[in-house]
């Protein structure tokens, strides 16, 4: 069921972003910090799934809590003079990696315990 | 079929099918936004102005004022060249009035215009007892000359430098290939005073001379005489001009 919603709302999204316009490229910045934090959040999601302690609010709260709060410092380092936007990006790329670490881990660990499992049986 | 679905539809849990709706619009909202972000990526030319980054803005403005600074001296340079150029400019326009002067004087010396002014005119008639002879003329021309006279005419011919008064054939007379008859009407500009005390000089003198020797000959003095201009043409085969070392 959340696969099935998975793969429509991608492919929606990608017709949807297809038509739309395209934005100036001064806010592309923005957004594209905006983007990052969104990856962040799925991936955060993703490893808390596998920890089954996924909470929906959670995940929407920090979906959309976190796109906006890396805007927000984008534009703060831009009014300061400071490329604030690097330091989001270093942390939430940094978190992605360890997000991304685990789950690869969690499913080796899956497969190898499976095929332990198959040896075991024969 | 209607009841397929119904179990279908039963089976679902209430709390999945509301997290599956909030997932997949996120999964909308997170596709959508990046294929905008690619979309504006691929579609912006980085070279436009309103495109650029703060810092390669300012490398630019510097670059251009630095070209703007070249450029400005180079303009500098160029304006003084042309000042240079000007008064280069005027200097010779001032020597070309100078040469201007110098050969319209040069032209009323030489007989190329008309010219006028105040002075003498000596009036030569053949009477029965003599005719004038071109080397009367001659004389007379020569004498005015020694007056210090600026221009000379005779019969409105215009005695230049290489004028020439000839006899031909023992009977014509001839200035400059047109041929005079009395009376002759012999003009010149100058000094009336000195012309006319030269020319009247007791016994030695012009008039006196030839009054003498029985010739008809008067002299006037006018205030406005006009002289023409001598329209021959002097072709030079063999002058050369000395070239100094």
């Amino acid at each position: 069921m959340i696969f099935i919603a998975i793969i429509v709302g991608c492919i929606l999204g990608a017709i949807i972003g297809g038509v739309a316009p395209i934005i100036p490229y001064s806010y592309s910045g923005y957004l594209a910090i905006a983007i990052i934090a969104a990856l962040d959040s799925v991936f955060g999601g993703m490893v808390a799934t596998i920890k089954k302690n996924f909470d929906i609010m959670v995940f929407v709260s920090g979906f959309f809590g976190n796109a906006i709060l890396s805007i927000l410092l984008t534009y703060l380092g831009q009014k300061l003079n400071v490329d604030i936007y690097l330091a989001t990006i270093f942390v939430f790329v940094s978190r992605m990696f360890n997000n991304l670490a685990m789950l690869r881990r969690y499913y080796l660990e899956k497969i190898t315990n499976r095929k332990a499992k198959k040896t075991q049986n024969t | 079929m209607k009841n397929k679905i119904k179990e279908f539809t039963k089976n679902i849990n209430k709390s999945e099918l509301i997290m599956s709706i909030i997932i997949g619009l996120i999964c909308i909202i997170l596709v959508c936004t990046i294929s905008i972000q690619f979309k504006t990526v691929e579609e912006t030319n980085i070279t436009d102005i309103e495109n650029m980054r703060e810092a390669e803005l300012r490398t630019q403005i510097s670059s251009w004022k630095t070209r703007y600074e070249e450029t400005s001296k180079k303009l500098e340079e160029n304006n003084n060249t042309i000042n240079e150029y000007r008064e280069k400019l005027n200097n010779d326009q001032e020597t070309e009035e100078l040469l201007d002067k110098e050969l319209a004087e040069t032209d009323l010396l030489v007989g190329k215009t008309d010219v006028k002014g105040e002075g003498v005119i000596v009036t030569l008639t053949d009477s029965e007892e003599s005719t004038i002879t071109s080397s009367d003329l001659l004389e007379l021309v020569n004498e005015l000359r020694y007056a210090g006279a600026e221009a000379i005419s005779i019969n409105d011919i215009r005695i230049t430098n290489s004028s020439y008064i000839a006899t031909v054939n023992a009977t014509l007379i001839r200035i400059d290939l047109q041929r005079v008859t009395s009376p002759y009407v012999v003009k010149a500009i100058g000094n009336p005073t000195y012309l006319t005390s030269t020319l009247n000089l007791k016994d030695n003198g012009f008039i006196d001379k030839y009054k003498n020797s029985g010739k008809n000959i008067t002299l006037s003095t006018e205030r406005n005489i006009q002289i023409l201009k001598n329209s021959r043409d002097m072709e030079i085969k063999y002058l050369r001009e000395v070239e100094e070392q």
